[in-house]
């Protein structure tokens, strides 16, 4: 998501107008998801992908051309044989579409969307840009806590399209709808995927190289500095180290916030779990046994803890794949909170109906 | 024979004393046990040269909190010169409990935070 943002002020500063090409559905197996974007300069700068390259990108930077000569947006609609589905990546014959709007990059009424959408996203927040396909020049924005701007022609339309876009700006899914009989785009933006540690052990070093492969911001909490040293932990992009659970509530906890918990002690896990899961971020992970989770959740209830918040503690922390090594369990936690994330069953995927 | 937990010391680590911050405190101090990672802050008020009120905050095992908890109301009242006077033994022998050698250092970290503090701010 920084990507786009990025990009928005890379063209800025060298572009008057641009193409947006934005891939708004795809059915079959993509490579890239909703969302995805591509930048097309009248000056004939490129950004981003709508797929992984090829006769696809190919083609959506030919008709982002005409767009931009006629000023007038553009659904592409594709429909890829075997061979060509090959040739981009896709594993099979699919469809896409992609959306072309001719843009004012500089100052633009879209531009001005795309920096409300920034500041949302720099806040912590999620925000959703809703767009018709037929006629895209008509937006709506909704940010996380409600609040709405712009109309898509009447208030029936825009009260449809804001309880929809707060239904997939919860899944964090970006999709086209169809609203009143029309396809409409809903673009989901928010805070970046972060991946918060507590508890500076051996399966935390895993942990946090492998998110930051990922692409998740990694922040490392522990109370001492011994343990959490940059040496231990290179790929953090944070190192907090003071008393955990007071670090813990100078934290921001969104809908794309993993938490896990690994120090194994009472004493950080307790007072550290009373400010996470009442925050109600994307995760929340404890190492240990079942039988030490129960243990957890009776000390938390006895505390005052509201019971419906345990629903989102996952103790053992992790997927069942018979992982061994710290590595090993670094990655069935990642993997679990990626699930957990995408509302996927973690199952195999040759079994998925 | 002392219990291995006493009922004071089980009272302050359920219910803490003192818990919290000072707003402009004159004597603060945090202190951590490098190995397990018990963490406590101690937090003073002087009012002429007496400690009109202390506080602590942090994350550690019972022994350490319910000791942080306990030196905060044994400290109040007393006069600043006379806090370094304050022993190892007092602090041990109010908890009621019997301290194995292995975790005296729990019991002694908050008091080891106040001296750390108190010369810092009787060298200032």
């Amino acid at each position: 998501m920084e990507e786009l943002f990025e990009d928005i002020e890379k063209l800025a500063s060298v572009e008057k107008r641009v193409a947006m090409a934005t891939l708004v559905a795809t059915r079959g197996t993509s490579p890239k998801r909703e969302g995805a974007k591509m930048w097309v300069g009248e000056e004939g700068r490129i950004l981003g992908s709508v797929t992984i390259g090829g006769c696809v990108d190919a083609r959506v930077i030919a008709e982002s051309e005409k767009a931009l000569s006629s000023s007038q947006p553009r659904l592409l609609e594709m429909r890829l044989g075997d061979e060509d589905a090959w040739e981009i990546g896709f594993s099979c014959a699919g469809e896409l579409d992609v959306l072309i709007e001719p843009i004012e990059i500089s100052n633009g009424q879209v531009i001005d969307l795309y920096r409300r959408v920034r500041a949302s996203v720099d806040q912590g927040k999620c925000a959703v840009l809703v767009t018709p396909l037929k006629d895209s020049t008509s937006k709506l924005l909704v940010l996380e806590n409600g609040e709405i701007s712009g109309t898509l022609g009447s208030n029936d339309l825009d009260r449809e399209a804001h309880t929809t876009a707060l239904e997939l700006l919860r899944k964090r899914t970006s999709s086209t709808v169809n609203l009143g009989g029309e396809p409409v785009f809903f673009e989901v933006h928010g805070p970046p995927r972060t991946l918060i540690v507590f508890g500076a052990g051996h399966v935390s070093m895993p942990l946090i190289s492998l998110a930051h492969d990922l692409g998740l911001k990694t922040i490392l909490v522990d109370g001492r500095p011994r343990f959490a040293t940059r040496e231990r932990f290179p790929d953090a992009d944070e190192l907090l180290i003071g008393i955990p659970s007071e670090i813990a509530q100078t934290l921001a906890y969104t809908s794309s916030t993993f938490v896990v918990l690994t120090a194994h002690d009472y004493k950080y896990d307790l007072p550290v779990l009373k400010v996470v899961l009442p925050a109600r971020p994307a995760y929340v992970g404890l190492l240990g046994s079942k039988r030490r989770g129960h243990a957890i959740k009776e000390f938390l209830r006895e505390s005052g803890m509201d019971e419906s918040l345990f629903d989102q503690l996952h103790v053992p922390t992790g997927l069942d794949i018979g992982g061994d090594t710290a590595a090993e369990i670094a990655l069935s936690i990642l993997a679990e909170a990626v699930a957990i994330k995408s509302g996927r069953p973690a199952a195999f995927l040759k079994d998925r109906k | 024979m002392p219990a291995l937990y006493s009922d004071i010391l089980l009272d302050h680590f359920r219910h803490p004393r003192n818990y919290g911050d000072l707003t402009a405190p004159d004597i603060t101090y945090e202190n951590v046990n490098p190995l397990c990672g018990d963490r406590i802050r101690i937090e003073i008020r002087v009012n002429d040269s007496i400690v009109e009120e202390a506080r602590f905050k942090g994350d550690g095992c019972a022994i350490s909190l319910a000791a942080a908890s306990l030196l905060t109301e044994l400290i109040r009242g007393i006069p600043i010169d006379e806090l370094s006077n304050f022993s190892n033994d007092r602090l041990i022998t109010a908890l009621e409990s019997e301290i194995k050698p292995a975790r005296i250092a729990c019991a002694l970290l908050p008091l080891e935070a106040l001296r750390a503090g108190l010369k810092a701010y009787t060298s200032r």
